[in-house]
Order: structure tokens, then C-alpha cells, then sequence
């Protein structure tokens, strides 16, 4: 991985710290029907995102780093738009980007992001302004990512502190992996189901 | 129709009731085979309605050594007020089959489309259960320039397992079916969400059959569903169908006449 500066590297820890205030702790992306019908439980979670980083997880960071590269970044937006066809999904990964962008507009004192771009965009081109490596800008969002998500099944399960921690330190060579993914491919059935099928649970603690 | 070539047949297209030609397409070698290149490409012309089946399951055999991958890659371009229903029967990849399958759906203004498309595990009454060797699909709908749906997946049974939770965890079979009316508003495809996950709800039976539906990002909305059985998908693919033709056209329309 190329060096980047001690800034560059503060910058991006901040970026991709999962309390960033941009309202990921309200989205399990579908992971909410599965607790509640009792298919993923604590047991099950490292192996299901493991699972999720190759493919999800490997669709993402093929858009961070194509955005990170430049080019039309509404363009690439609207590709992901077809490519997520859960709704909620959707939504959430353009409402994060939205707030994203504003807040790193907001840091920086000027309009560098557009605001009507995906998640994973918006963060690689992020990346590319503050001259992170593009290695380092995807395994980054992967493990905020990530991390969201096992912050979400602890809401969701008896799942304590440690063993998230320890499912996030096993997980990690899957996203070293899946950030280096460069085709936008991806195979997630029964996980987009479940976020198409969210919205009829009947007691929801997240909005997707 | 103004060509075909082996193995592809065009069947004499039918009226339907009401407005538009059925036509059934037909693989007369009976299946596709290691180093096929299969094209279909289709026009429907402005203002006109067709509606495509086959007249029987697309058999993927065995991987020959030393042959390219099969490839099936089918075109569609809907002319301004078109409507295309496109309702194959399903994909069953043989154990140790090699392919691709392309699909182009493109359509104009005021088009619409209804398309479904099954996947079977393998021929299960012979023990086979995710036995191929390799299956990617490209698909791409656009109306107008704005792509509406996306995929892109390579599944290589041998190297990731089918059966982990966000693939096809516990199921067999997958389905898919979408409905595409260029410059229908959002609030029109909400609604049509709403009340496909009505239907989606009475028929989910979680470890039996589940489904679930979902607007796309513009012009449509698809409807997917996960079985243990064939014939779960089919009857619940008629009662999706049905009710997005309801709401598109304005009226139902009978389906090819089969069994499914």
C-alpha cells in the first residue's frame, strides 16, 4: 500500500469511524427481518458477513474505487441506484452519502462533494480529495461497513461486546479481500429479500 | 420475424385476446450445449404488443474440455408505446455446465414490460442441487438511458457456497419477475409495492418459500422470490403478474397456456 501523510491518516481514521454523525446507527440494511424471524442469530453473524464482504461488500468497494479514480460520479450513482433493488437499501445508502457529503463539505468550508451520491461514492471521492490511497479508502469504508452492521446486530441479539469485537478482528482478512474487488459483481438473494421485506415487520428499531 | 437460424425456432406467433401476438421460441437441439452462442435479438415495434414464451425449460449440459463456456445473450428494444411480455420457462444448469447469459432490455417512451425469469437448481429429481460448474448473468433494463435494473453475478458453486444465508441460504430455487412502464411516476411504483408485498406476505412460508418486493430506482419495481419448489414459483409468479398488469395496463391478460 502506497504511504500517506500522518493527516491524511487522521483524516480518513475520522471518515471511517462508525460514529460518524451521519445517521448509520438507524439502518441494518434488512438485517432486522432476520433477527426477528430468528434466522441470523449470534452464532451465525461472523459467517453471514463474511459471506456479505464477498459479495455486497465486494460491490462497494468496486464502486469506491472507481469513484476514487474520478469520473462521472452521478453516472457511477445511478449504476448503483440499478443495482440495489431493495428500496430501503437504496434509500439509505443515498441518504448516508447525502449526509456525508455535507458534513465533509461542512469540514472543509466548500462544495467539494455532490450531495445526491451513494454512500460508497461519496467516500471514494472523499478519499481521492484528501489524497488517501485508493487501498486504504476501501478497506476503510468496508470496515465502517461492517462495523455498522455488527453494531446493528448487537441491538437486534444478545450479542455482547466482546464477541463483536472478536467477530470484527476475524473478519478482517475477508475485508482486506473483498476491498480489492475491481467488478462491480455481486450474488445476494436471500439479504435483498430481506431488506425488500423489511418494512412488514411489524415492530421496526431501524428505517431499513 | 425476419430471421432464424438453428437451433433457434420461431413458433407461428397466436392473437391474443384483446391486442397482440404470442410467440413461442423454441431450441430445437433441445438444450444448450459447451461452445453454443445463442442470439436473440427482438424489436417490438411502436405501439405494438408481443408476448414471448418458450416451450420448454433452457437445459445448461455438461461442460465439454477444450470448448468455450455456452452463451445465450437475447436483445430486446421496445419501440414508444410498446408493450413486451417476456416469460420464459426456466433456467436449469445441468451438473459440471459452464455459461453466460446475457440480457438487454431497452425501452422507449411509454413502453412497458413484463419479464420473469426462474432458476433451478439442477435437475433435482436426478440428486442435483447447485452441481454446475460456473453461471454468470448480465442483465441491464433501461428506459430511455436510465439504467432501472442492473445485475451482474458469477456463481461458482465449487468456490463460494450457494447455501450461505445472503445467497440462497436454505432454497433452491430463485425467481424474479419485473414490471417496467417507462415514465410512470414513483408514487405509482410504491403503490405497486405495496401491493405485491400484500400478495408477497400471504404466500411467504419462511423455509418453504419466501418473497418480496421492492420499487427500482425509477420506471418499475420487481417482485423476487426464494422455493423449495418449482411449482410454489410458478403459482405465484400468475398472481404477481396478474395484479402488475392490472395496474399498468388497466386490464389482466392470460398467460401462455402451460403448465407450470
Amino acid at each position: 500500500m502506497m504511504p500517506m501523510g500522518q493527516t491524511a491518516f487522521l483524516r480518513l481514521l475520522q471518515l471511517a469511524d462508525s460514529a460518524l454523525p451521519i445517521g448509520g446507527a438507524a439502518h441494518s440494511f434488512g438485517l432486522e427481518t432476520l433477527a426477528d424471524e430468528g434466522v441470523l442469530t449470534p452464532e451465525d453473524v461472523e459467517t453471514f458477513l463474511s459471506a456479505y464482504l464477498e459479495e455486497g461488500g465486494a460491490l462497494e468497494a468496486a464502486f469506491v474505487r472507481r469513484s476514487w479514480r474520478g469520473g462521472d460520479l452521478q453516472a457511477f450513482s445511478g449504476e448503483l441506484s440499478a443495482r440495489k433493488v431493495a428500496r430501503e437499501s437504496r434509500e439509505a445508502s443515498l441518504k448516508l452519502g447525502r449526509r456525508f457529503a455535507e458534513l465533509v463539505n461542512g469540514m472543509l468550508g466548500c462544495s467539494l462533494l455532490e450531495t445526491k451520491l451513494h454512500y460508497p461514492i461519496a467516500f471514494g471521492a472523499a478519499g481521492a480529495a484528501l489524497g488517501v490511497p485508493v487501498d486504504a479508502v476501501a478497506l476503510a469504508y468496508l470496515n465502517q461497513s461492517v462495523a455498522g452492521l455488527v453494531s446493528a446486530c448487537q441491538r437486534l441479539m444478545p450479542l455482547g461486546q466482546a464477541a463483536a469485537s472478536g467477530i470484527l478482528w476475524n473478519l478482517k482478512p475477508a475485508m482486506a479481500r473483498a476491498s480489492l474487488s475491481e467488478e462491480a459483481l455481486c450474488f445476494s438473494p436471500y439479504a435483498e429479500l430481506a431488506s425488500m421485506r423489511h418494512g412488514s415487520i411489524e415492530t421496526r428499531l431501524f428505517i431499513s | 420475424m425476419t430471421r432464424q437460424d438453428p437451433p433457434w425456432k420461431v413458433v407461428r406467433s397466436f392473437a391474443l385476446a384483446g391486442h397482440g401476438r404470442l410467440v413461442h421460441l423454441h431450441n430445437v437441439s433441445g438444450g444448450v450445449l459447451a461452445g453454443d452462442r445463442l442470439a436473440l435479438n427482438v424489436e417490438v415495434a411502436a405501439g405494438a404488443a408481443a408476448q414471448i414464451t418458450t416451450t420448454g425449460a433452457t437445459r445448461l449440459y455438461r461442460h465439454r474440455a477444450g470448448a468455450r463456456d455456452s452463451e445465450q445473450s437475447a436483445r430486446f428494444s421496445l419501440g414508444d408505446g410498446a408493450l413486451l411480455e417476456y416469460l420464459p420457462d426456466a433456467v436449469i444448469p445441468y451438473a459440471g455446465s459452464r455459461h453466460v447469459q446475457k440480457t438487454e432490455i431497452r425501452l422507449g417512451r411509454g413502453a412497458a414490460l413484463f419479464w420473469w425469469e426462474v432458476l433451478a437448481p439442477g435437475r433435482l429429481a436426478a440428486g442435483e442441487r447447485f452441481a454446475f460448474e460456473r453461471l454468470r448473468v448480465e442483465t441491464g433494463i433501461y428506459a430511455g438511458e436510465r439504467p432501472v435494473l442492473r445485475e451482474n453475478f458469477l456463481l461458482e458453486p465449487g468456490r463460494k457456497d450457494l447455501s450461505a444465508m445472503p445467497r440462497m441460504f436454505e432454497y433452491s430455487h430463485l425467481a424474479s419477475l419485473c414490471a417496467v412502464a417507462e415514465g410512470r411516476p414513483a408514487a405509482f411504483w410504491r403503490a405497486l409495492e405495496d401491493r405485491w408485498n400484500e400478495i408477497a406476505r400471504g404466500r411467504t412460508r419462511p423455509g418453504q418459500t419466501v418473497w418480496g418486493a421492492s420499487a427500482l430506482v425509477s420506471d418499475g419495481a420487481i417482485v423476487r422470490g426464494m422455493s423449495m419448489s418449482g411449482r410454489l414459483i410458478h403459482e405465484a409468479l400468475l398472481e404477481f403478474r396478474s395484479a402488475a398488469r392490472l395496474a399498468v395496463t388497466g386490464e389482466d391478460a392470460a398467460p401462455p397456456r402451460k403448465i407450470y
